[in-house]
């Protein structure tokens, strides 16, 4: 029994850590110049063209773009940037969201 | 017979730009005017449609002919975002024009024509832009082509039909101009200064036409912005000042053609992040034509624009 505690142990041990390496990444962009809905379709058109996009969330308010990749896909500033460009606006900040690991440590 | 300047009942209609609908009526965006052109993005590789349906009359003829005109129009606009500073337009207006005139003989009679009015197509380059939170201010020269794909020719049991009323004017006319745009998370303003250069076909010319557009955009609702994307009701209100020259006719000026118009205009417009449904309602406040030139009573303007 005190065993099979310590495999199972062992076990969450192991498996946690690559839960969280595998857990999608997440990007917030910045978008300076987004100011009203019909404007937000064109990031939202050239994201979609984008490899490993798998979500997005724009706030029209905060003026945010939240980005959500599949798991193992990453998105680099120099492309937030371009997407930003492309469709009209410049981009303010980008910045990793951690939420989706700390969500799985949880 | 220098024609479009007298051919029977109807033929001194005055001119006063029935082809000045069309222009403006152009493209883009998001909370923008719905007279005019503005500065917005296209993104690149997005393709935006809009169809505006327009009513305009123009009654109150002081002349023994009465005159009494109306259009109606269906203007379609394709833009395309070639880059992010360029976009391209192409518009297209499908009109039915109808005159109804007493002729020195007696009796009324109706003059009509249907069918594809002048197209246009332009480039929109923007010049100067300043991208901040929650806004933008931008600059955007533009210019084209007014197409005389419009038949400039249609005639009826009275003859040919004057000038202004046939549905294109036959010439390569340049038009081009610089408008621009601010705008924020609660209201924006647009501004424009335009020239058209109409040039002769058949022997007849309408006048040049020089424009100033301003609008106001002002989000309505939601009042308070909270999360996501949701859609904008803006009250819109618009100034159209527009000089037209007067037309020529082989050479010689028509006195009852051209002048200076003032309109005003209230609207509102919901905006989504794919669509855009509107309408908006033009007002003379002032218009100082020339001669026995026609004036407008009033025009609507109805439409939507979709993007993909």
């Amino acid at each position: 029994m005190a065993r099979m505690i310590r495999l199972t142990a062992l076990l969450i041990a192991v498996l946690l850590p690559a839960a969280a390496l595998a857990a999608p990444a997440r990007y917030q962009l910045q978008v300076d110049g987004l100011a009203c809905p019909f404007c937000a379709y064109g990031i939202e058109k050239e994201l979609k063209a984008t490899d490993g996009v798998t979500g997005i969330d724009i706030d029209i308010n905060a003026g945010t773009v939240t980005v959500t990749m599949e798991e193992g896909a990453a998105m680099t500033e120099a492309r937030a940037a371009q997407v930003v460009e492309d469709a009209g606006f410049t981009l303010g900040a980008f910045n990793e969201i951690a939420a989706a690991a700390d969500a799985t440590a949880e | 017979m220098a024609h479009g300047r007298r051919n029977g009942a109807g033929g001194r209609l005055g001119g006063f730009a029935v082809l000045c609908l069309l222009i403006g009526v152009a493209a883009r965006a998001s909370a923008a005017p719905e007279t005019f052109n503005t500065a917005l993005p296209v993104a690149r590789g997005e393709f935006v449609f809009r169809e505006q349906f327009v009513y305009r009359r123009a009654s109150g003829d002081s002349t023994p002919a009465d005159r009494e005109l109306e259009v109606l129009g269906a203007v379609s606009v394709l833009g395309y975002g070639v880059m992010p500073d360029l976009a391209v337009f192409g518009v297209l207006p499908v009109l039915d024009k109808e005159l109804d005139v007493t002729p020195p003989a007696g009796g009324r009679v109706t003059r009509a024509t249907r069918g594809i009015g002048d197209a246009q197509l332009f480039a929109r380059y923007t010049l100067f832009k300043r991208n901040f939170r929650g806004g933008s201010f931008r600059v955007a020269p533009f210019a084209g082509l007014e197409l005389p794909s419009g038949d400039n020719d249609a005639r009826d049991a009275l003859g040919r039909l004057p000038a202004p009323l046939q549905l294109g004017s036959g010439s390569w006319d340049p038009f081009g101009g610089v408008v621009a745009t601010y705008q924020t998370l609660d209201f924006q303003v647009d501004a424009q200064l335009a020239y058209k250069a109409n040039t002769e076909a058949d022997g007849f010319e309408f006048g040049d036409e020089a424009r100033f557009d301003a609008s106001l955009q002002y989000r309505l609702w939601p009042r308070r912005l909270e999360g996501g994307v949701p859609g904008f009701l803006y009250g819109v209100l618009e100034s159209n000042l527009i000089h037209q020259g007067r037309n020529e006719v082989a050479g010689a000026e028509d006195g009852d053609s051209g002048g200076t118009t003032w309109l005003v205009s209230p609207g509102l417009q919901y905006v989504t992040k794919r669509w855009i449904l509107e309408g908006i309602v033009q007002l003379p406040a002032v218009q100082d034509l020339n001669g026995s030139a026609l004036e407008d009573d009033f025009t609507v303007r109805a439409g939507f624009r979709v993007n993909f």
